[in-house]
């Protein structure tokens, strides 16, 4: 039993509601395995996770990459598949639309039965809200038990905080989604990791507890946080390789490719040629173009397009149907010199057509594009590149997490292509 | 096996006077800095001054600040998206509205309108974002330091 006691009087917007000691009620063993900075061992175990790219459960998703993942109640063999999820190397934590889930998970409260709920925004303005859970989280042969999940609530018990809604969109319908839900497997272990943890909590926490009589921030032990599932496996946790096959210039109806977990861990998971890219502490690198450095680039998933620059800098067209995405008539090639922390540092080319031909080809029945690109920002001074899902085809893209290490030594958060 | 969890309640006072807001007089600086727990650092550059609030979590907020005392731009980074409704003003709706009609896009949200201009980008742990209004940037000074 471990009770925290401190004084915040010089916090002036906050006070010490209440010291509690809290259970996980029902819950089974954490498995907290100490894996970081060892080195990657050799394994044999089955680490291949299919995907695909689609138009996904709404039938609306331009360039969507799905996996199916399995979750049990912690600790049984009650479990259930969930199709459709989302795969997203732009967000840590497995979150499922409550209305997809018909286990019964336990969730995370303290002793006076406030539940945890997590309020996320994201870049777009949507958000999701709902309760943290507890569940085994299965994919391949890759089992992580007693994994804090979040469910998206379909009619919350408890209204969204107005300062994390931002007035977009509530991604709580396969509809708004375009997924069951979303599995973040980017380069950190937890979704908001030591920030959450600390006293007072970070002003922008997602973290709340709620009861009948509403909800608070809350400081929430990392453990405790949504995790990315892939390192609390037993084996094959330092990271991801994401492969998919390329696909014509005119798009594809769909792509099927691999989520294989590890990196240099077996034989089907190894760097080879691939130049690793380690990333500052936010996941972040830089690119180089036209001879101006922006520094805050990624890489996504998560994101439809290659979002890069913005129209006025490049000298390109929006879409007028699509705006945002770009309509440059005919297609461009562009060579950007992405640079990591590590100093590796390559050209790289890609190219990108008309919005407006990509989306009318084959009767608009094409979602998978290697060419869709739209506007990162409105001005140079505040661009970047965020090469999203079309940067994944025709190669081998590998996902390194923070605080485990990779081939070579090399210590995530990294990528590698 | 039984988990125990330890977690401390703080409680965010209910109402918090009104943040310097995008279009709006910037004379509530000192009530963000208290609400974020923000150092707050503010430089005079040439036409227009910055107020830059910092906070120890990772968080920046930048107002521009117009020499009749205009807040003509914001921008943010942060690990968690911001209270945008507090930041904008007026301006939110012009976010709700563009959040419905860019649903095919996947990605940052990029408003450029005559009147208002917004970009908001990032991945978790790393968000950013920038809005402007036009007709509030001071004389000689380029949308371009908005950042």
């Amino acid at each position: 039993m471990k009770i925290l006691r401190q004084g915040y009087a010089q916090f002036m917007f906050y006070s010490l509601l209440s010291v509690a000691v809290l259970g996980l009620a029902g819950c089974g063993g954490s498995s907290s395995n100490s894996n970081s900075n060892n080195n990657p061992t050799p394994s044999t175990a089955d680490n291949t996770q299919a995907v695909e790219v689609n138009s996904g459960p709404a039938n609306n998703y331009v360039n969507g990459i799905f996996t199916t993942v399995t979750i049990c109640v912690p600790g049984s063999s009650t479990c259930q598949d969930i199709p459709n999820v989302l795969v997203d190397s732009g967000s840590e934590g497995l979150r499922l639309l409550s209305s997809a889930v018909t286990l019964q998970l336990p969730t995370i409260t303290d002793n006076s039965s406030n539940t945890l709920q997590e309020c996320v925004g994201f870049a777009d303005g949507s958000y999701v809200w709902g309760p943290v859970a507890s569940a085994d989280v299965q994919m391949a042969g890759e089992k992580a038990s007693s994994v804090p999940i979040q469910l998206i609530s379909a009619s919350a018990t408890y209204p969204a905080p107005n300062t994390c809604v931002n007035g977009g969109t509530n991604d709580n319908t396969i509809s708004a989604l375009g997924a069951n839900g979303i599995l973040g497997i980017g380069n950190f272990q937890q979704d908001c990791g030591a920030n959450c943890a600390a006293t007072p909590p970070p002003t922008q926490d997602p973290y709340y507890l709620c009861s009948n009589s509403g909800c608070q921030v809350a400081t929430v032990p990392v453990q405790y946080q949504l995790q990315n599932p892939v390192w609390m496996f037993p084996q094959n946790n330092n990271g991801v390789l994401i492969s998919l096959p390329s696909v014509p210039d005119t798009g594809a109806p769909s792509a099927s490719g691999s989520l294989i977990f590890g990196i240099g861990t077996q034989s089907d998971n190894a760097v080879g040629s691939a130049q690793v890219y380690t990333t500052d502490a936010s996941g972040n690198f830089q690119s180089v173009y036209n001879g101006v450095s922006y520094s805050s680039s990624y890489i996504d998933s998560g994101s439809n397009a290659i979002y890069f620059l913005d129209a006025t800098t490049l000298g390109i067209s929006d879409c007028t149907n699509y705006p945002g995405w770009y309509c440059p008539g005919s297609t461009l090639s562009y060579t950007v010199t992405n640079t990591g922390l590590n100093g590796v540092s390559n050209n790289l080319t890609f190219n990108i057509a008309d919005a407006n031909s990509l989306l009318s080809a084959n009767n608009g029945q094409n979602w998978a594009f290697n060419n869709l690109g739209g506007d990162s920002g409105t001005g140079q001074s505040t661009d970047y590149f965020d090469f999203g899902l079309p940067f994944f085809y025709g190669r081998k893209v590998f996902v390194g997490i923070e605080n485990m290490t990779g081939p070579n030594g090399v210590v995530g958060p990294y990528w590698a292509y | 096996m039984k988990i125990l969890l330890s977690l401390v309640f703080a409680l965010l006072l209910a109402s918090v006077p009104g943040w310097a807001v995008l279009g709006e007089y910037a004379n509530s600086v000192t009530t963000d800095q208290q609400h974020m727990r923000a150092q707050l650092t503010e430089t005079v550059r040439q036409g227009y001054s910055v107020k830059e609030l910092r906070s120890a979590d990772g968080k920046t907020i930048r107002e521009y600040v117009s020499p009749a005392g205009l807040v003509f731009g914001v921008s943010w980074h942060s690990p968690f998206m911001p209270d945008l409704q507090q930041l904008l003003g007026s301006y939110y709706g012009r976010l709700q509205q563009a959040a419905q009609t860019q649903r095919r896009r996947r990605g940052p949200l990029v408003i450029r309108t005559k009147d208002f201009v917004l970009f908001s980008g990032g991945h978790m742990r790393s968000f950013e974002g920038a809005a402007y209004v036009p007709n509030l940037l001071p004389a000689n000074v380029s949308a371009e330091v908005v950042r």
